[in-house]
């Protein structure tokens, strides 16, 4: 075991999170407004990649110009849902609107199915960005080394917007209470579309990110790394921003160094480790690992 | 009388005893019977499916209508079953061949369906005890997410011990046991028991549990207990349901119950309405005779000669469509809070209305009061 | 208020469940003789011309869909080929497929649908050896010949009994073919062994592969598992690079995972050659660049590259009827399922029945389909084909040889 083994797949997993970052963030925002696990996160994630193939091999527009057009339309179907399958389930209990995110996933991957059909499809960006080059001691590509500046860039961005920002503001309002807010006279469905503005865009820059490591793309491409992002959202604490990003890291990390390190015959249980690592964390902290205590809830 | 409306007034027949016995148990009881006389048919197929998923969307029902906990986990505690089932009833030859390392008594053990099934049950009630401290401990549906933790870590225990399950390859050769009779004798067992339980004091106190903790607890009920304990009748019944889908379909792999399986166990539960035991069974029927009505669509609907195009992933569109739509409109599902179908099942009143006079003379007032309109 | 509404929808769902329970009931009357073998020779003679029923179930949606849907799509095209040219033995073919749904019970209702409502005499397709069983009981005991498209897992036929056939190689053919053509042709001698833990294509594959290895008499230096889906190989790669290389990689995985695989790999800085099964005989990663050509092969049904008429007129017959290329060797599987099918009602003459067809079957001896010759035998539901490898060039795959399996 010697420390350049360790320290690469260090870095894989600090790649790995920060992927699992962008997209923890976004639940994390429309968890902490709405109490609601939008299971279609990993689906608009997926509706993105797809969009950003058809801008780029039909129109064979730049790199750049796909992913905005992308996230256009992928905030689009975003607040589409939002309008059409959450709010009218705004005073419902978080498990009805848990279950109305499930069917619109299950609606939007067989759409996707039936337009895209099911034949997995590559996804291969430029080789200027994707080709891997030796920095220091890593291997990293343009691609790799954006991940991790998007991630950080979108932090500050995100923590200037609710510190210095009145949507901010009103988005801090609304996640700690949301009817004192409207009485305050915040626009509450301002609020939750904004809310869903953000999460889809940055879906879709999660999901540009994802698709080019794994190089392909498919209906339920989103789904399970949804699902991690929001088992890493919930061991930072969902809801709370620094939470979101330090629970994707510890995910990222704790998933690829258990890949590395445990004997080979282990290392199918990968995914039971990730779910009982936020079993572990809800059970000895509930919020989180960064959560607000929010007593009555829960 | 004036101003009873159609709908009051059909209502009215079905408060006729009669009227219940033959809607609910008569006309379903012949169908069965005669189902179960023709075994090889694709319509007892679907009415054996329909049966395993009654009792697995009733069982699921306790807890997440009537306890108030939503487990999404039921996949799980229905691969256990379908193993432990497998594992009782599969020859020793093809054990010691396929799974040896299996315990040897274990290997040398070839139970009786019934006693599989009861171990099945058994077998995932003491898993759900086993894991019911993460329960709980934990609320919302933050309970629901450690649920499917559940799902996953069983399916990479099933994945990864190649020698005791065969991993992904899965066991096949199963005997197929899960016949007409089997399948909704334990239907029958499961829903009187769960009806038995919700409508007893300790159901009461699932109930109020669920309404308001604080509350309950403070009228003394023991939460944790509650909790465990509804837990585990539910895991008891899932794997029940697991073993008669292992024995009515003869091959079980991890792959099957995931994800996938456990939304469409919820998504039956939500549809037909899960604070309702006969929410499940009507869920149950809905949600597996609709997509049959779509089939001939996805397949090319022949319409004045002319061909439809075949449009696979149809019927899952407009069942996910439909599932959005009542949760929006009719949040309680199908059935709401009634208990009319179950509740008929196993009352008295159902079966003596046949030797009753009165009761005839009922129905006949409700078939004129409908008829004629007034 | 809440008691009465549910009272309705509980009516009106009533409604339709007594109208399903309805149209249930009359088929299952009109068709509640068993499907005998006796009960159709009596009316297959009177019917000559009559179409021929044939079903088929393909799990077009759900997990399964990337290597069913052009398995369907390569059945319906033998169909339609086969009506263009005037059916069989003048008597044109009806064919009725449902969606299996990658689930299942649904894959065995829909085999007694087929049977009971669409009185098929034959059943196609299927990929996967959990569906296969599902929907393969069902036709054993109606006594329904049930032609296998994609599933190579060997023991089907055995445990499902004697009216299921494979079109396909089986697995352990397919594993000692590559293990052969890597000791012997290249020179191996020691591999790496990647496996995917959660298909049983892939886990069957690796086992025997590792199995025929070993008795060749050449090391695995390294077994190292995965799940399908899982994006990042980075510590799969350390652990391979940490050996110091082997002489070849056996990567058991199935197409979805393919891309991911050669690309982080040879990124990585692996260069041994790689070899895989039939799984990986798909157009996806064929686009991946240049490090695709870099020495992998894929022991696979055959290669688009065959020059014979039989495989070039389906790749254009495919081409005229969906606009693409077949997807993936499953598409000819498909193709080849429903000629295996054609080739016995044309040998039963005028007596189309279900056990004259499954007799038929077993009889076939060299049948020329797109896969490669094929042949039963009373003994053998999987047919002994042989191998062909293939070479990553130029983003195809290039026939290199027809490798033996023993």
């Amino acid at each position: 075991m010697n420390i350049t083994y360790f320290l690469t797949i260090l870095v894989s997993g600090l790649k790995l999170g920060s992927i699992y970052a962008i997209v923890a963030i976004g639940y994390s925002i429309v968890y902490g407004i709405l109490r609601l696990i939008n299971f279609a996160h990993g689906d608009i994630m997926t509706i993105g990649v797809y969009l950003i193939l058809v801008f780029m091999n039909t129109m064979g527009l730049p790199l750049f110009v796909c992913v905005l057009l992308s996230v256009a339309l992928s905030v689009g179907v975003g607040l589409l849902i939002e309008r059409l399958a959450y709010r009218p389930l705004r005073d419902a209990t978080e498990e009805t609107t848990l279950i109305s995110s499930l069917a619109v996933s299950a609606l939007l991957q067989n759409v996707l199915q039936i337009i895209f059909s099911a034949q997995r499809k590559p996804f291969l960006l430029p080789k200027s960005i994707s080709t891997p080059m030796q920095v220091g001691m890593f291997k990293l590509s343009v691609i790799n080394i954006a991940t991790y500046v998007v991630t950080a860039v979108f932090l500050v961005l995100l923590y200037a917007l609710l510190k210095k920002t009145k949507i901010g503001a009103a988005m801090r309002a609304c996640s700690e209470n949301m009817r004192a807010a409207r009485l305050m006279g915040v626009n509450v469905n301002r609020v939750v579309m904004f809310a869903f503005f953000i999460g889809s865009a940055m879906a879709v820059v999660a999901g540009l990110l994802l698709a080019g490591e794994y190089k392909t793309v498919y209906p339920s491409l989103g789904f399970v790394p949804g699902l991690k992002a929001f088992c890493a959202a919930v061991v930072g604490g969902i809801g709370s921003l620094g939470g979101a990003v330090t629970g994707a890291f510890v995910i990222g990390v704790a998933e690829i160094l258990f890949q590395g390190l445990m004997p080979t015959t282990m290392t199918a249980y990968r995914d039971a480790f990730v779910f009982l690592l936020m079993v572990a964390v809800l059970l000895l902290r509930p919020n989180g690992l960064f959560g607000k205590n929010e007593g009555g809830r829960s | 009388m004036k101003d009873m409306g159609l709908r009051k007034r059909a209502v009215a027949l079905l408060d006729c005893s009669l009227v219940r016995f033959v809607l609910f148990v008569a006309v379903p009881f012949l169908f069965l019977v005669f189902c179960g006389l023709h075994p090889k048919s694709y319509v007892t197929g679907l009415v054996s499916t329909v049966g395993i998923y009654i009792v697995l969307a009733s069982s699921l029902n306790l807890i997440n209508g009537f306890s108030g906990m939503f487990s999404m986990g039921h996949a799980a505690f229905m691969a256990i079953g379908a193993y432990i089932s497998a594992f009782l009833t599969l020859s020793e030859s093809v054990k010691a061949n396929e799974c040896p390392a299996l315990p040897d008594w274990l290997i040398h053990t070839q139970a009786p369906f019934a006693v599989a099934l009861v171990a099945a049950g058994a077998a995932a009630a003491l898993v759900a005890v086993l894991v019911s401290f993460t329960i709980i401990h934990t609320k919302g549906h933050y309970l629901s997410v450690v649920t499917l933790a559940l799902i996953v870590v069983i399916r990479a225990l099933i994945d990864n011990n190649d020698s005791i399950t065969r991993g992904s390859r899965g066991l096949n050769g199963i005997q197929p046991l899960s016949t007409i009779p089997a399948v909704y004798l334990v239907v029958v067992v499961t829903l009187f028991v769960l009806y038995r339980t919700i409508r007893s004091a300790y159901g009461r106190g699932l109930i109020s549990m669920r309404d308001d903790p604080v509350a309950a607890q403070t009228l003394g009920v023991n939460l944790t207990a509650k909790k465990i304990s509804s837990f585990a009748i539910s895991a008891f019944f899932a794997g029940l349901g697991g073993a008669l889908w292992a024995h009515y379909l003869t091959a079980i792999s991890g792959a099957n119950f995931y994800f996938e399986k456990s939304f469409d166990i919820v998504e039956i539960s939500i549809i037909g309405g899960m604070f309702s035991l006969s929410g499940a069974v009507l869920g149950a029927i809905f949600c597996t005779v609709l997509p049959e009505f779509f089939a001939p669509l996805e397949n090319g609907l022949h319409i004045a000669g002319f061909r439809l195009p075949t449009f696979f992933g149809l019927s899952n569109i407009i069942m996910a469509a439909l599932l959005v739509l009542l949760i929006i409109f009719h949040r309680q599902g199908i059935m709401g809070y009634s208990e009319i179908i179950v509740e008929s099942w196993f009352s008295k009143e159902t079966y003596t209305a046949l030797f009753k006079k009165s009761e005839y003379g009922k129905v006949r007032s409700a078939l004129a009061a409908l008829f004629r309109g007034t | 208020m809440k008691k009465r509404k549910a009272t309705v929808f509980l009516a009106a769902v009533l409604g339709v469940a007594v109208a399903a329970a309805g149209c249930g009931s009359n088929t299952g009357t009109t068709t509640a003789a068993p499907t005998s073998a006796a009960a159709q020779e009596t009316t297959a003679p009177a019917a000559s011309s009559e179409p021929i029923r044939i079903g088929g179930i393909f799990n077009v949606t759900g997990d399964q869909s990337s290597i069913d849907a052009p398995a369907q799509k390569g059945f319906d095209l033998a169909v339609d080929l086969i009506n263009k040219a005037g059916g069989i033995n003048g008597r044109l073919i009806e064919a009725t497929s449902y969606d299996g749904q990658t689930d299942q019970a649904v894959c065995a209702n829909n085999a007694k649908k087929l049977i009971e409502q669409d009185k098929v005499i034959a059943i196609g397709g299927l990929s996967d050896s959990d569906y296969a069983y599902a929907a393969g009981a069902v036709a054993q005991a109606a006594g329904i010949p049930i032609v296998f498209s994609g599933a190579t897992t060997p023991d089907i036929p055995d445990t499902v009994g004697n009216y299921a056939f494979l079109t396909a190689f089986g697995d352990n053919t397919c594993a000692y073919a590559t293990a052969n053509f890597l000791f012997k042709t290249q020179g191996a001698k020691t591999v790496y062994v990647l496996i995917d833990d959660s298909m049983s294509y892939t886990t069957n594959l690796a086992s025997y592969f590792i199995e025929h290895w070993k008795e060749l008499g050449g090391e695995v230096v390294l077994e190292d598992h995965f799940k399908s889906g899982d994006y990042d190989f980075s510590a799969q790669i350390q652990r391979y690079l940490a050996t110091g290389e082997t002489d070849a990689m056996f990567i058991s995985s199935g197409p979805d995972d393919a891309s991911s695989i050669i690309q982080q790999f040879r990124e990585g800085g692996a260069t041994a050659p790689m070899i895989s099964g039939d799984g990986w005989d798909s157009d996806l990663w064929g686009v991946a660049g240049d490090l695709a050509n870099q020495d992998i092969y894929v022991g696979t049904h055959y290669a688009t590259s065959d020059e014979s008429d039989v495989v070039q007129n389906f790749i254009k017959a495919y081409n005229e009827k969906y606009g693409i290329d077949p997807e993936n060797a499953f598409a000819a599987l498909g193709y080849d399922c429903m000629m295996v099918l054609k080739k016995a009602i044309e040998d039963c003459g005028g007596d189309v029945t279900s056990a004259n067809i499954r007799d038929k079957i077993e009889a076939i001896q060299g049948l020329q389909c797109v896969t490669g010759t094929i042949s039963y035998s009373a003994e053998s539901h999987v047919p002994a084909k042989s191998v062909v490898i293939t070479k990553a060039e130029d983003n195809h795959l290039v026939f290199v040889e027809n490798a033996a399996s023993n």
